[in-house]
């Protein structure tokens, strides 16, 4: 099936072969098409089909408040062809590098942990494996759950047939509640991978400061893993600042505490408590780690004033959180748009 | 056209944005950049997100903090790497202490029938 792609950049052909929808077809095939969440939630892939019979895989996709139906629109990340189209895309689309294409991957699941009442971590292994980027994601689907969810990776490597995922328990989140109430472990998952543009980039040579809510601290511990592994802390400093609840909420201390030993000095992971003061001002088990009280962007704008030198910022969390923290990343450290990395998924 | 009072110099505090109403009904941001005012639509060209809340202003930059498109506020030029449309405005002027916009109609984003996606010519060339 012959898909021709109008865009922003001239025309752009590929050959789908009906496997998945036109968002991942594209992206496999080295088309550079625009998404952030490439599962449905953020209206980035909007598209409009000239010509030929394409169908929505998820009717009720929340990104599709962002599409006029009548006109055609769809989603890509939603879009199956049954034939020749075309596809019209309101954005520039430029080849990706051959080095950084997605791929379909078969993976089972194994070292499920629940981590607290509500976050489980588990990890995969594939059928080959993955070269990605720290503070990439995959999207993965079971066959019991309709749609695909975007994680991202907790570990890095830079090429590894293993990867690690958290994922915290959301209200009737299907795929959280497939997670949380059956025994997965053994389970098969697709994954695509790897995808995302949050990325952590050695060869820019700039100290780092991660904000994240939750399970969003997945993204910034692979850079943690990738920037210890290497040598980078040994010349540049990073930052980490963890956005949880309570004490009880807390998770991968041991973790972190172990890159923070790895860095000799050169990196700074904090715990925020945003609903209760911290029993002592470091954690009682691993002391490496810093506790501190408030939401995650203020104590993060409270640590950091003034130390915002050759910065690049990560963030990563609920939507509230990130708001809050890409506002102190462009008024208080000053940072440009392409120093910011986030997952634009809201 | 004339030239409207929207608020006075003193409603919008340097760095920030407030949304205002003229003529029973116009939305209008006044934007405050420090060393001068800005009137614009009040949504981003890009996905419609209310720029009053959604907006940041630092060093003459407005930056919507959805998507990290950005203006330079003094010149109205797009600024970063993330932005890809022009923002609109109203021309602006600060006297006797008030803000004036020179408004003939609503300026609004072709976000609907005149989308980018209806230019058959645009799209053709390869």
């Amino acid at each position: 099936m012959k898909v021709t792609i109008q865009s922003k950049t001239g025309i752009a052909e590929f050959e789908a072969d009906g496997s998945s929808n036109l968002l991942y077809e594209g992206l496999k095939r080295g088309l550079g098409l625009p998404y952030e969440c490439a599962t449905g939630t953020c209206g980035t892939c909007r598209a409009r089909v000239m010509d030929g019979n394409v169908s929505l895989a998820w009717d009720d996709a929340p990104g599709l408040a962002y599409v006029k139906r009548a006109k055609n629109e769809v989603l890509l990340c939603q879009a199956h062809v049954h034939g020749d189209c075309v596809v019209r895309v309101p954005a520039k689309v430029e080849p990706l590098p051959e080095a950084a294409l997605p791929a379909d991957f078969t993976g089972r699941i194994d070292a499920v942990r629940r981590l607290t009442h509500d976050v489980i971590h588990f990890e995969v292994q594939l059928d080959r494996a993955m070269s990605f980027a720290a503070g990439q994601f995959a999207a993965l689907s079971c066959e019991d759950v309709t749609g695909a969810r975007a994680y991202s990776m907790v570990n890095h490597a830079n090429s590894t047939d293993r990867l690690a995922f958290v994922v915290k328990r959301k209200l009737g989140g299907k795929f959280s509640d497939w997670l949380f109430e059956t025994d997965v472990n053994g389970r098969t998952l697709k994954l695509l991978g790897p995808l995302g543009r949050a990325t952590f980039r050695p060869e820019e040579g700039k100290n780092f400061v991660c904000i994240a809510g939750g399970s969003g601290v997945a993204g910034m511990m692979a850079i943690a893993q990738h920037a210890t592994r290497n040598g980078y802390l040994d010349t540049h400093t990073g930052h980490i600042f963890f956005g949880v609840r309570t004490m009880e909420d807390c998770f991968y201390t041991a973790e972190f505490a172990d890159q923070v030993k790895k860095a000799k000095g050169n990196l700074e992971v904090t715990i925020a408590l945003s609903n209760e003061e911290p029993p002592q001002p470091t954690h009682p088990d691993h002391p490496e780690i810093n506790l501190a009280s408030g939401f995650v962007h203020e104590v993060a704008a409270r640590q950091m004033a003034g130390r915002y030198d050759n910065m690049v910022g990560f963030v990563a969390g609920p939507p509230p959180m990130v708001d809050g923290a890409l506002r102190m990343l462009i008024m208080e450290a000053r940072l440009p748009a392409e120093f910011i990395r986030y997952d634009k998924f809201g | 056209m004339s030239w409207k009072k929207v608020c006075k110099a003193t409603d919008v505090a340097p760095n920030t944005l407030k949304k205002f109403w003229i003529d029973g009904g116009i939305p209008i941001v006044i934007a405050n950049y420090g060393s001068g005012f800005a009137a614009i639509p009040p949504m981003c060209p890009h996905m419609e997100e209310p720029l009053e809340i959604s907006g940041v202003i630092s060093n003459c930059v407005l930056t919507c903090t959805k998507h990290l498109w950005a203006w330079n506020l003094a010149t109205l030029e797009q600024h970063g790497t993330e932005t890809e449309k022009d923002i609109k405005s109203y021309q602006c002027k600060e006297e006797n202490g008030d803000i004036l916009a020179l408004v003939e109609e609503e300026i609004v984003y072709e976000f609907d029938d005149e989308d980018d996606m209806d230019d058959d010519s645009f799209f053709a060339k390869s």
